[in-house]
C-alpha cells in the first residue's frame, strides 16, 4: 500500500518536472501558466491577523489590502522594468505649483461593495481616519505634509484643511512644503477610501467596505479570512488589478515550514494555495530535491537592502576614515552564507543604498574589493585614524526575533580579522526599537538592518534613514547621520516634481553619503515564494521583492 | 496505609543493580553520558573541532546543507555538521550534554532540597507554618510555571548568567511537589517512637530533622530526585526549543532540535543525534528511578 | 460544609490574584513600549504619546493593575467619543495587537485546545488503563514486558520529539495524515477529527505511558489485597471481581493524574500546539509573549492558573464519589 503512495507520488513528480520543464529558465515567476477567470486561491499565512482597516495598515501597494481596498493611485510592477505609479481610483495627480498642492481626479461610476457610490469625500474621510488616535499603526508619511500634528481624526467633529473637496470627484492636497513623490504617497494604505461618517468601530477591519474587486465574507480572527467577488467592483475601470479567483481563503497562523512541506506536496487543496511568507533556507534547501516543488519556487531577483550601521555620533565611529575601514572589514560572502546558504539565494552583494528596481538607480562601488573584503586594507585606513592596533569593545546590538544571530556572528567574525573586537547585544523587537529609534543617547556602536522602501520611490530608499530629522524620535536614521548638505540635497530632491530629474538627484545623493561611510550596504536580500501547481501569474517583479497578489489567478 | 520503611539506600541500588536489567541498562547509560559531559573538551579535542567555529568548506556549496551523505557524517565530523554554519554535530552534542546535566542535576538539587526542608518544616511543625506551605504549594502548582518561565527569560537581561537564571528559576519551581510527599513522609514518621522519644528528650527542630528524620527520606527523596532529573532536562530542552533557554551560541540540545525541525526532511541526522542524546539521558534516569522506586518502596510488587 | 466551600472559593481567587499580580510585575518590568505597535511608521514622539494614552499605559503600573481588576467586575472603556472601545464586564483586557477583547480571543481559541485534551487524554486513558489491567493481569507475560518497555519509552520520548519524527513520517513521507489543518467541529465533524489524529496519538503515547505504570503497578498492588482475596474465595467471578472491585481502586490515583495533567494542560499545548501549527490556547500564549500583547498574556495567564485551580477542586471532589472509604462516612 505504502509503496503504491510512493510511486503515485514519484509520478507526479515527473510530470511536474515535463510540464514546467518548458519555463525553468524564466525566474522569477512563471508567466507561461495562464490564469483563468474563477476557482478559489488560497494563501497560507503565518501572520495571526490580517489588517484591513486601511489606516492600520503597512501593506505594499501590491498584497492583500490591495484585494479589498483601492487607493487614490496605484503601482504598476513588471520583471524587468522600474515600478510605475499609475491610476487607480483617481488619475496620477497634476501640480501646479511645483509640487505644492496636487490635484487628483476620481473615475466616473465608482462603487463600493455596499453599492453606494465612491466620492473625493470618501478618500477625504479615509485620510482624516488616519489621524484618528484610536486607528494608529498605518503608514503615516502623509501626515506631517499634511500639516496635521494637531489634529486627532474626524470622530471629534472637525475636518483636515490641507484636504479639499471641491465636487464628489475632484480632491486636491495642500502640502507643508513641495514634494515630487505625493502621487506615490497617494498609493499608500491611508489613500482607500472609506464611506463618510462610517468606520467608527475598533473592528471595521473585519467588515471594511470594499473597493477592490473582493469583499470580506467571513473573518474568523486568528483562523481564517474568506473573500468573496464584490459585485459592484468594474473590472474595465480598474488597471492594477486582474480580479481573477472567484474566492479568495487566507489561512491564518500557519507554521512556514508546514506550509513549506504542504505546498511541495501540493495534494488537494494546496495545488490552489501559495505561502505569504519567505522560504526559509531550511525550506529551501528541501525543495531544491524536489524538482517538482523546485520548478514552483519564485524567488526575487532583488529585495531590502541589508546594512551594518555604524553610530556616526559616537567616538571611534564618528571618524569617516575609521568608518571606511569597515567597507573593507567585512565579508560579504560569509554574510551571504549565513543568512540563505548560498550566494544565489541570498541575493546580490550590495555597494549603493538605492535598491534595484527602483527608477533612477545607479550601480557604483566606492570602495571595490574582493567579496570576503580585505582586511589588510581596513587596517592600514585604521592605522591612518590613529588605531594601529585596531578597535576594541564595540557593541552591535541586533533585534533578536529578525534571526539575526547567525547573521551577526558572521559580521563579528570578520571585522575580528581586520582587529575590530565586537560583542552582541540581541534584544526582543520592541526594546530594540526603543533603542535604535526612539531613545536619545543610545549606547550601541554597530547594529545590523534591513530596509525595503515603502513605496518605489529612491527618496523612500534615502530620506528615512539618512536625513537628519529621522535621527532618534521613530524614525529610521539608525546611523545617527547627519549632514547639512545632505540634508539640503534631500530637501531638493524630494520637492522635485519631474521622475527622471528627481532620479539623478538622489543617485548623486547616494553617492554623497556613502562617501561619509555612515553604513556598509551588505546584500540586497532575495525573498523566495513557494506556490501550488495549479496557482498561475505568481511573479515577483523588480521591485518590491513580494509576488504580485493582485495579478494571481487559477489556472485550469 | 503501610507506612514504607525504608531499606538502606546503598543495599537497594546494589540489589536493583543486581536483579534489574533495565535500571542497570539505565545507569550504565547515565554514567556513559555523564561521563560524555565531564570530559567533553576531551572528547571533541580528540576529533579536533570545537562547538563554536564556522567552516563554510564542510558546507554543500549549492545548498548551504551538510557536505556529503547522512549530515556530512565522517572521519573528520562523527555526527556530521550543522547547516548553514558547517560547525561541528559531535561538538555540540557533547557540548550540550554538559549543559543539560548542569542545568538537570543542579536544578534538581535546588528543587529536591527546598521541598525536603519546607516540607519537613511543614509536616514536623504543622500549625500555621503547615497551614502557609500547603496553601502557597497550591499556589506555585496552580502557577503557569512554563509561561511565567517564558516571560522572565525575556525580561532578564542578556547579561546574567543565563544558566544561572535556568537553574534557579526551574529548581524554584520544582518544589511544591517534593513538600508534598515529604511533608505525607514526616506526618506518618512524627508518630513513630523514635521520633516521639528525640521531641521529649528536649530535642530542637533541627536536630530531630538531621538525625531522625533525614536518614528515614533519603530513600523517598533519591528516588524523587532520579525521577525528577529528566524532567528538570526536558524542561531545559522545552524552554530552548522554544527560543527561551540556553542563548546561543552555547550548545543545548533542545535548541538544536528546535533548529533542527526545519531541516529535518533533507538532513535528519541534525536532528537525529541531539534527539537521540536527549531521548537517552531521560530514558536512563527513568530506568533507573522505577528501579530504585520498587526496590525503596515495600509496597511495590510491580516487579 | 458551607465555611468550607466558602475558604476554598477565597483560596481560589487568591491565587489567582497573585498569579496575576506576579505576571503583571514581571511583564511591566520588559524594558520595552506596547504603544510601539499602534504608532504607526514613521513613529513619533507625538503619536507614541497618543497611543500610549489611548491604550491607557501611561498610567503608573499598580494603577494600571488596579484598573485591571477594576476592569473585570465593571467592564472598560479605551478613548473617547465614537471611536471608543468599549469592553464588557468582565474584562480581561484587550489585545490592541489582535483588536480583541481577551475574553473573547481566549474563546475563540479555547475549543482547538479544549479538542485537542479531551481527545488526547480520552485516548490515553482509556489505552493507558486498559493496558495496564491487562498488562497486571498477565504479569511477566510478552505483553507485560512490551507494554512496560512500549511506557518507559514513551515517558522519556519529549513530545515534540515524537510530534517531529509522526509529522516527518506518517505526515510528508507516507503522506497518510493530515498535517497542520484544523477544522472547527460544528463545521465538518469528520474533517475536525482526521485533522487532529496524528496530535491525539502522540500525545495520547507520551501521556498514556504514565497511566500504563501507574494502573499496572496500582493494579497489581489492589489484586494482592485482602477483599479481593475475600471476594474471590466467595466464589465471586473473575471478571466482576476485575470490573467491580479492582478496578475501582485503580481508578482513584488515575483521577488524580488526569486532573493534574487536566490542569496543566495550557503549559503542555504551548509545545504541542507549535509542533502541531494549531492555533490554541498555547499558540495564542506563545504569541502574545513574542509579540509583548501585556493584555493577553496577563488573560492566557489567569486563565491557565483558572484551570489549574478548578482542576484541584474536581479532584477533590471526585475523590468523595469513587473512594468507598470516604463513601461509607
Amino acid at each position: 500500500m505504502y509503496s503504491k503512495r510512493i510511486l503515485a507520488a514519484a509520478l507526479v513528480g515527473a510530470l511536474g518536472v515535463s510540464a514546467c520543464g518548458a519555463n525553468d529558465q524564466k525566474a522569477p515567476g512563471d508567466a507561461a501558466a495562464k490564469p483563468d477567470k474563477g476557482g478559489t486561491l488560497r494563501i497560507l499565512s503565518e501572520s495571526r491577523t490580517i489588517n484591513f482597516d486601511p489606516a492600520k495598515s503597512q501593506s505594499l501597494a501590491i498584497t492583500t489590502l490591495g484585494l479589498v481596498h483601492r487607493r487614490l493611485t496605484g503601482w504598476q510592477n513588471a520583471v524587468g522594468q522600474p515600478a510605475k505609479v499609475v491610476p487607480d481610483l483617481g488619475d496620477t495627480g497634476r501640480t501646479t505649483d511645483g509640487g505644492r498642492t496636487w490635484t487628483f481626479v476620481l473615475q466616473e461610476g465608482l462603487k463600493f461593495s455596499d453599492g453606494t457610490p465612491i466620492t473625493s469625500a470618501d478618500v477625504k474621510w479615509g485620510v482624516e481616519r488616519s489621524f484618528a488616535p484610536a486607528f494608529g499603526g498605518g503608514l503615516g508619511y502623509h501626515k506631517d505634509l499634511l500639516g496635521g500634528a494637531d489634529y486627532k481624526g474626524p470622530f471629534e467633529g472637525k475636518e483636515l484643511d490641507s484636504i479639499e473637496t471641491p465636487d464628489a470627484k475632484t480632491i486636491t492636497f495642500k502640502l507643508t512644503r513641495p514634494y515630487g513623490d505625493w502621487p506615490w504617497i497617494a498609493s499608500t494604505p491611508a489613500f482607500a477610501p472609506v464611506p463618510k461618517g462610517k468606520g467608527a468601530e475598533p473592528d471595521y477591519q473585519e467588515h471594511a467596505i470594499a473597493s477592490g474587486p473582493y469583499q470580506i465574507a467571513t473573518y474568523a480572527k486568528g483562523v481564517e479570512v474568506k473573500l468573496s467577488r464584490n459585485q459592484n467592483w468594474d473590472g474595465s475601470k480598474d488597471q492594477v488589478r486582474a480580479g481573477l479567483p472567484d474566492d479568495i481563503v487566507i489561512q491564518l497562523g500557519q507554521d512556514a515550514s508546514v506550509v513549506s512541506q504542504r505546498l511541495a506536496a501540493d495534494s488537494g487543496d494546496d495545488k490552489y494555495a501559495f505561502g505569504a511568507s519567505f522560504a526559509s533556507p531550511a525550506q529551501l534547501a528541501q525543495l531544491q530535491a524536489n524538482a517538482s516543488a523546485k520548478s514552483r519556487v519564485v524567488t526575487s531577483k532583488s529585495g531590502a537592502i541589508a546594512y551594518l550601521a555604524l553610530n556616526t555620533q559616537k567616538a571611534p565611529l564618528n571618524n569617516v576614515k575609521v568608518r571606511q575601514a569597515f567597507q573593507y572589514a567585512v565579508n560579504k560572502s560569509n554574510y551571504q552564507i549565513a543568512s540563505a546558504g548560498t550566494a544565489a539565494l541570498a541575493g546580490d552583494a550590495a555597494t549603493t543604498l538605492i535598491t534595484q528596481g527602483i527608477e533612477g538607480r545607479e550601480q557604483f562601488d566606492l570602495y571595490q574589493t574582493k567579496p570576503e573584503g580585505d582586511p589588510e586594507k581596513a587596517k592600514a585606513l585604521l592605522a591612518e585614524a590613529g588605531f594601529a592596533n585596531g578597535l576594541d569593545g564595540l557593541t552591535l546590538v541586533l533585534n533578536k526575533s529578525n534571526n539575526q544571530t547567525e547573521k551577526a556572528e558572521a559580521i563579528q567574525a570578520a571585522l575580528a580579522r581586520a582587529g575590530i573586537k565586537v560583542t552582541l547585544r540581541s534584544l526582543e523587537a520592541d526594546a530594540y526599537e526603543t533603542e535604535t529609534n526612539l531613545a536619545d543617547n543610545p549606547t550601541y556602536d554597530l547594529t545590523l538592518s534591513s530596509w525595503q522602501p515603502d513605496f518605489p520611490s529612491a527618496n523612500a530608499n534615502i530620506q528615512p534613514l539618512f536625513a537628519t530629522s529621522e535621527i532618534g524620535k521613530g524614525g529610521y536614521n539608525i546611523s545617527r547621520y547627519s549632514n547639512p548638505e545632505v540634508d539640503e540635497l534631500i530637501e531638493e530632491a524630494q520637492s522635485t516634481v519631474d521622475v527622471g530629474e528627481a532620479g539623478r538627484k538622489w543617485a548623486a545623493i547616494d553617492k554623497r553619503i556613502l562617501q561619509d561611510s555612515p553604513v556598509v550596504p551588505l546584500i540586497y536580500t532575495r525573498n523566495s515564494f513557494i506556490h501550488g501547481s495549479k496557482v498561475g501569474s505568481f511573479f515577483i517583479a523588480d521591485f518590491p521583492a513580494y509576488p504580485n497578489y493582485l495579478q494571481v489567478g487559477i489556472t485550469k | 496505609m503501610s507506612t514504607p520503611v525504608a531499606r538502606s539506600v546503598p543495599a537497594a541500588i546494589r540489589s536493583v543493580l543486581a536483579r534489574d536489567r533495565w535500571a542497570l541498562t539505565g545507569t550504565v547509560t547515565v554514567v556513559l553520558i555523564a561521563l560524555v559531559a565531564i570530559f567533553a573538551d576531551v572528547l571533541t579535542a580528540l576529533e579536533g573541532h570545537d562547538p563554536y567555529t564556522y567552516d563554510a568548506t564542510a558546507l554543500d556549496p549549492a545548498t548551504g546543507l551538510p557536505a556529503g551523505s547522512l549530515g556530512g557524517v565522517s572521519g573528520e565530523h562523527w555526527f556530521g555538521v550543522e547547516p548553514l554554519t558547517g560547525r561541528d554535530l559531535f561538538a555540540i552534542v557533547v557540548h550540550g550534554a554538559r549543559t543539560s546535566f548542569l542545568i538537570g542535576l543542579a536544578a534538581t538539587l535546588v528543587s529536591i532540597g527546598l521541598g525536603v526542608l519546607i516540607g519537613a518544616a511543614a509536616g514536623y511543625l504543622g500549625g500555621w507554618v503547615d497551614r502557609v506551605v500547603t496553601w502557597s504549594a497550591d499556589v506555585f502548582l496552580g502557577f503557569p510555571y512554563l509561561v511565567f518561565m517564558i516571560a522572565l527569560g525575556a525580561v532578564v537581561p542578556a547579561e546574567f548568567p543565563r544558566t544561572l537564571l535556568l537553574v534557579v528559576v526551574i529548581g524554584f519551581f520544582g518544589w511544591p511537589s517534593t513538600a508534598r510527599i515529604v511533608r505525607a513522609q514526616v506526618l506518618t514518621l512524627k508518630e513513630r517512637n523514635f521520633v516521639k522519644a528525640a521531641r521529649t528528650l528536649g530535642a530542637s527542630p533541627w536536630q530531630v530533622f538531621r538525625s531522625e528524620l533525614l536518614p528515614n527520606l533519603w530513600g523517598p527523596v533519591l528516588v524523587m530526585a532520579t525521577l525528577s532529573v529528566p524532567g528538570k532536562i526536558g524542561l531545559e530542552a522545552a524552554l530552548s526549543f522554544l527560543g527561551v533557554g540556553v542563548l546561543p551560541p552555547t550548545p543545548s540540545w533542545g535548541r538544536s532540535i528546535s533548529a533542527a525541525i526545519d531541516w529535518v526532511a533533507v538532513d535528519p541526522a541534525y536532528l537525529f543525534f541531539p534527539g537521540l542524546a536527549l531521548f537517552a539521558v531521560t530514558w536512563g534516569f527513568n530506568a533507573l528511578g522505577d528501579g530504585l522506586r520498587d526496590a525503596l518502596d515495600p509496597r511495590s510488587v510491580t516487579r | 460544609m458551607t465555611k468550607l466551600v466558602l475558604t476554598r472559593l477565597g483560596g481560589m481567587v487568591l491565587v489567582l490574584l497573585i498569579v496575576a499580580f506576579c505576571t503583571f510585575v514581571v511583564f511591566y518590568l520588559v524594558p520595552s513600549d506596547p504603544a510601539l505597535l499602534a504608532c504607526g511608521k514613521p513613529c513619533t514622539p507625538e503619536n507614541l504619546a497618543l497611543a500610549r494614552e489611548f491604550m491607557g499605559f501611561d498610567e503608573p503600573w499598580w494603577q494600571q493593575f488596579l484598573t485591571f481588576l477594576g476592569g473585570i467586575f465593571t467592564g472598560r472603556t479605551f478613548g473617547t467619543g465614537a471611536t471608543a472601545i468599549h469592553c464588557s464586564a468582565p474584562c480581561f483586557g484587550y489585545s490592541f495587537r489582535q483588536n480583541t477583547d481577551v475574553l473573547e480571543l481566549i474563546g475563540g481559541r479555547l475549543p482547538v485546545t479544549f479538542s485537542l485534551a479531551v481527545g488526547a487524554a480520552v485516548l490515553w486513558v482509556g489505552v493507558g488503563v486498559a493496558i495496564g489491567v491487562y498488562a497486571a493481569l498477565r504479569k511477566d507475560s510478552w505483553f507485560d514486558r512490551a507494554a512496560l518497555a512500549g511506557s518507559v519509552i514513551g515517558v522519556s520520548a519529549p513530545v515534540y520529539l515524537v510530534g517531529l519524527l509522526g509529522i516527518l513520517v506518517l505526515g510528508f513521507q507516507l503522506n497518510v495524515v493530515p498535517v497542520g489543518n484544523y477544522t472547527p467541529f460544528a463545521e465538518d465533524p469528520v474533517r475536525w477529527a482526521w485533522g487532529l489524529v496524528l496530535p491525539w496519538c502522540v500525545l495520547a503515547f507520551a501521556h498514556g505511558a504514565h497511566y500504563v505504570k501507574l494502573t499496572r503497578s496500582q493494579m497489581l498492588e489492589t489484586m494482592n489485597e485482602d477483599f479481593i482475596r475475600t471476594a474471590r474465595a466467595k466464589g465471586v467471578k473473575e471478571r466482576t471481581v476485575v470490573g467491580k472491585h479492582a478496578l475501582r481502586n485503580v481508578l482513584l490515583p488515575v483521577v488524580t493524574l488526569t486532573g493534574i495533567e487536566f490542569g496543566s494542560l495550557l503549559g503542555g499545548a504551548v509545545i504541542t500546539e507549535r509542533v502541531f501549527s494549531l492555533p490554541g490556547l498555547g499558540g495564542l500564549l506563545i504569541e502574545a509573549v513574542h509579540s509583548r500583547d501585556l493584555p493577553t498574556l496577563l488573560g492566557c495567564t489567569l486563565f491557565a492558573g483558572f484551570l489549574v485551580v478548578v482542576a484541584n477542586a474536581v479532584v477533590d471532589l471526585s475523590y468523595g464519589l469513587l473512594d468507598p472509604r470516604a463513601r461509607l462516612t
